[in-house]
């Protein structure tokens, strides 16, 4: 009975918590955004970007926005370490991809890695917030100028929104979290993700 | 050298355990950083901990793996602990199976829950040394998914790689606000 009312009123009460995955190639600036993320939306004041090194590894950035608990993930994105992006992807709601805007030599690389995560199965219906990031640098490509050159069609199928921003001066983040929160509220995913939890707790 | 890691931890105290099998290069490492003298102790529940006292730090060595029944007596070295530093020697193929056991059995202890975990893929000096990507996946560093990680290549006899891992580790401790 304790149990019951006790998931009852957790239900009721307890505001939903969301696992957010930051993907993008070595260099996109995913760290810097994680920290910009702290910064905006949490307590801890972020690292500044001249103290972060490439990320070998997982950082977590845990925050709160628009009444949502998010929990970032941030992996490392040099080649031989992308293999382990997919061993987190069955527990994320969403991905925020980020892609260097600036750096249009890679398009391709960033293009590939992106394919492949969309086309995985474990992201089923995940929805995808992709950062054009740098735009602090002249050189830069609008979100809508990246959208065009991707021409990703398996991004038609989910929830997706292309977003100009700068990690650097925060610019432009904003309006992806909010986007990517409602996102998250409305997805199928998140259903299903709960569903498998509370068929955790049952068993 | 030394005057780095001053700077790298700030004032608070902090506990950093240094844990591998036997032979990965642990107590090297200790030396190479130069944070002081290696105090050996050899209590007489047969349980062998090396400390390091630099500063605010306290580093403290001992092996994973071999006897059970002393296990118990770790735990007195567990509470206000920051971080793990996890030494794996990358050339030991044949026991990276071991590694992997007692790096998750160490996880799962509650007091260590909030450490963060550095991961050393050491000797990388050896042929046949596996590299980071190898060793993540060796030791499923993907199961963990509540605290941060990174894992760095490392020799120690050639002082390689040492101080990335610890520069990553004081940015991670202050940016969780300690």
């Amino acid at each position: 009975m304790f149990s019951l009312l006790y998931g009852l009123w957790k239900y009721l009460f307890s505001k939903a918590e969301f696992h957010v995955l930051i993907l993008g190639i070595d260099k996109a600036g995913k760290t810097t955004l994680l920290e910009k993320l702290k910064t905006l939306y949490s307590e801890i004041e972020g690292l500044p970007p001249d103290r972060i090194v490439p990320t070998v590894g997982l950082n977590i950035g845990r925050a709160e926005a628009y009444k949502a608990k998010l929990i970032f993930w941030d992996l490392g994105g040099q080649l031989g370490l992308r293999t382990i992006w997919e061993k987190y992807f069955e527990e994320a709601h969403a991905v925020i991809y980020v892609v260097d805007a600036a750096c249009q030599s890679r398009f391709e690389d960033t293009k590939s890695a992106l394919e492949k995560v969309l086309r995985h199965e474990d992201l089923h219906d995940a929805p995808f917030l992709i950062f054009a990031n740098k735009q602090d640098l002249q050189e830069a490509f609008s979100a809508d100028e990246l959208a065009n050159y991707l021409d990703l069609k398996e991004l038609n199928d989910r929830p997706n929104l292309f977003q100009s921003i700068s990690a650097f001066d925060g610019s432009g983040i904003r309006d992806g979290i909010s986007w990517l929160v409602e996102a998250m509220r409305k997805s199928k995913r998140t259903e299903m993700l709960r569903h498998r939890a509370d068929a955790v707790v049952v068993a | 050298m030394s005057r780095i890691l001053a700077s790298l931890f700030g004032e608070k105290e902090a506990r950093i355990l240094v844990l591998g099998l036997d032979n990965a290069g642990k107590t090297t490492i200790l030396y190479r950083l130069q944070v002081g003298e290696v105090v050996s102790t050899i209590p007489t529940i047969g349980f062998n901990v090396e400390t390091v006292q630099y500063n605010n730090i306290k580093f403290q060595v001992w092996d994973l793996g071999g006897q059970t029944s002393i296990r118990p007596y770790w735990r007195c070295y567990f509470p206000n602990t920051q971080a793990v530093i996890y030494v794996v020697d990358s050339s030991d193929t044949e026991r990276l199976s071991t590694a992997k056991e007692e790096f998750h059995a160490i996880l799962e202890e509650e007091e260590l829950k909030d450490a963060v975990i550095l991961i050393y893929a050491n000797k990388q000096d050896l042929p046949g040394a596996l590299d980071d990507a190898a060793i993540t996946e060796a030791l499923s560093l993907h199961k963990i998914k509540s605290r941060q990680w990174a894992i760095f290549k490392t020799s120690a006899v050639k002082g390689e790689g040492l101080y990335e891992g610890l520069d990553w580790l004081s940015n991670t401790l202050k940016g969780r606000g300690r």
